[in-house]
């Protein structure tokens, strides 16, 4: 198993980076995925953002579809790509500390 | 390019037997040609040199493959190579491919006929590696040494003896995930030889005996599918509340009344769609809520696991997962008590539920299935629904999923449909039964560890898209939209990666949508515009 250290500790991550121990996600690993991707401030859009797909993942077992995203936290998909470079699916989702969607997704 | 002789799987250990070099890659036509400008192949660094296994091509496809050197531990994996070539070849331990086996075992001529057919050998640049018979004649040598009477003897006096070690072994591995399962190859020989079928065996061999396969096919495949539902993770509350959720969203969207019925005994049809469609290309299903409505078709969908997801990765690698897998479906079928299960846009569904999995299928579990592409033939052609294919009047091209359209022969309903509510509708060349697979085939669509998304879009996709940009060469540029019709789920995702990693929605104004997306873009009562050419 791969490992990283994010915000002064150290994680289980699969090859492309995702945490693989979510309940151990905390603002501060957000904030380091982020700077990665020369992110360095996360503003109030990006934690809706975030908040969403974790609180998502959490009561559902799954990242929400994107059409859900986009309608539950008002920003139109090319606003998500602004605000995460690579994307609601590898970027939101892995700076939300929840594994990589798979799985013909 | 480095010629490689068969013996060479054997020698080197940890090196890495080929590199793949971007330039010597068959070309794509502009502006995909130049290699600079693309964004390149992603190489694995120093540290997952050190941690992960990666001797066959810098490609690694299972992170989790065992990295040893203790000799009593490759000994081990040694014995259970064997036992499981033994198992291949046995009456008892192979109910679904012995004879096929066997026949591809013994009767090959070393002819190369196959190579020529192979597109990840002829996009790769000619690369030995990639000849579909590097593999199997590897694995024919193996089997004739170590399984069939004298037969170390006989490969000692043959000169091209192989030795199964720790490197044979995992490269072996990596090799029979560098194959769509296409079985071009299979259709092009004279003695009916299936290298497609050699490889799918191998993989068997390494998750029944090893326990070694994708964790995409297995772990997060097949195990959660039977556990949770769904491969995708989709929980049968989640899939209810999700369609719900869709049924609103585009009763919205289009001003029609879109609703999709759940459990509903005595229906006659269910629908198996791949959940994975519910989730990335809700347009699919929804599509279908609206058709069959409109034809007034007496359907439902399952909420029990795994009946709302078709797909079975056990076609792809172990036949107890598969079996498990087909047996749960109709299970499902039987206790609602339908007349007939429709499979959905998925190929490997197909595959598996038509053909595979009958050996297991009988009795009262034999219920009729249907193919989607006959289904949605019928009720188009049915008058039951108005259409004005000028809504479709845009260039459109048409993918075969190798599993419905060469190796079911289910070629012409879907032309017949395309052809009548598509105006600018455009054959691909080669088409039909000697398409070329989407390079997403055998599983790879959905794999996507460390560097292996890099391969599938350089390599394995690759005479893919090169066909799409040439059926589509008369109106190349963005402002001209086009639609490749995939009717598959897992051709749509590797035709997502390969569209997005050259950027050909931007550049070649090219998207990829199934085939009732396009029937109810052209419904006279579907007021506005069904198919989205921007993104959301």
């Amino acid at each position: 198993m791969a490992q990283m250290e994010l915000a002064g500790n150290t994680y289980e991550v699969d090859e492309n980076g995702f945490m693989q121990e979510t309940d151990r996600w905390n603002e501060d690993v957000a904030r380091a995925y982020a700077a990665l991707e020369d992110v360095n401030e996360l503003t109030e859009e990006h934690w809706t953002a975030i908040n969403y797909l974790r609180n998502y993942y959490l009561g559902n077992g799954i990242c929400p579809m994107i059409r859900r995203l986009i309608k539950e936290s008002g920003f139109k998909l090319s606003k998500l790509y602004e605000l995460f470079p690579n994307g609601p699916a590898q970027s939101a989702c892995k700076w939300a500390g929840v594994p990589k969607p798979t799985g013909c997704v | 390019m480095k010629k490689l002789k068969l013996t060479d799987i054997a020698r080197g250990e940890d090196t890495q037997l080929i590199e793949i070099n971007p330039n010597e890659l068959i070309p794509l036509p502009p502006p995909y040609d130049r290699v600079e400008a693309l964004p390149g192949f992603k190489q694995l660094t120093e540290e997952q040199r050190g941690r992960l296994v990666c001797n066959l091509d810098g490609v690694v496809s299972y992170a989790a493959l065992p990295k040893t050197k203790n000799k009593e531990e490759e000994k081990k994996y040694v014995e259970q190579f064997v036992s499981g070539m033994k198992k291949l070849l046995s009456k008892e331990n192979n109910w679904t491919f012995l004879q096929p086996l066997l026949l591809s075992i013994d009767y090959c001529a070393q002819c190369q006929t196959c190579c020529d057919a192979c597109p990840i050998y002829l996009a790769s640049g000619r690369n030995d590696l990639y000849r579909p018979t590097y593999r199997s004649e590897i694995f024919r040598r193996l089997v004739n040494k170590y399984v069939r009477p004298v037969g170390k003897l006989r490969a000692k006096l043959s000169g091209g003896d192989i030795e199964l070690n720790w490197t044979t072994i995992t490269r072996l591995y990596e090799l029979s995930y560098r194959c769509n399962l296409c079985r071009r190859c299979a259709q092009s020989c004279p003695m009916g030889v299936d290298n497609a079928l050699i490889t799918r065996e191998l993989r068997k061999l390494f998750s029944q005996e090893l326990g070694w396969a994708p964790k995409e096919l297995h772990e997060k495949g097949t195990v959660l599918q039977l556990e949770v539902g769904s491969p995708t993770g989709l929980r049968p509350d989640v899939a209810i509340d999700n369609l719900q959720f869709l049924d609103e969203e585009f009763t919205e969207a289009t001003g029609t009344k879109v609703s999709t019925p759940w459990d509903k005994e005595g229906a006659d049809i269910l629908l198996i769609h791949s959940a994975g469609d519910i989730i990335s290309f809700p347009e699919g299903p929804i599509s279908f809520s609206i058709i069959c409505n409109a034809a007034g078709i007496n359907w439902t969908l399952s909420s029990e696991i795994p009946g709302y997801d078709g797909v079975n990765y056990g076609v792809f690698y172990d036949d107890v997962q598969l079996a498990r897998v087909a047996i749960r479906h109709a299970q499902i079928a039987k206790k609602l008590g339908v007349k007939k299960i429709v499979m959905g846009e998925c190929g490997h569904q197909h595959k598996a539920f038509m053909t595979v999995a009958d050996r297991v299928l009988t009795g009262d579990l034999d219920i009729p299935r249907e193919s989607v592409m006959t289904f949605l033939e019928n009720l188009v052609f049915s008058g039951k629904i108005k259409f004005d294919p000028s809504k479709n009047n845009f260039p459109v091209t048409l993918h075969d999923p190798c599993n419905v359209v060469r190796n079911l022969g289910i070629v012409e309903p879907q032309r017949r449909i395309l052809r009548y509510l598509c105006p600018q509708f455009r054959e691909m060349t080669p088409h039909g039964v000697d398409n070329y697979c989407c390079g997403g085939g055998g599983g790879l669509s959905v794999m996507s560890d460390v560097n292996f998304t890099d391969w599938k879009v350089h390599v394995a996709g690759r005479m893919k898209f090169k066909q799409v940009l040439e059926a589509f060469a008369d109106r190349p540029g963005s402002e001209v939209k086009k639609y490749i019709c995939a009717p598959c789920l897992n051709c749509k995702l590797q035709f997502r990666d390969l569209l997005d990693y050259y950027g050909a929605r931007e550049k070649s104004g090219i998207i990829c949508g199934g085939l009732a997306e396009l029937i109810v873009n052209a419904m006279v009562d579907v007021k506005k515009p069904f198919i989205q050419w921007e993104e959301l």
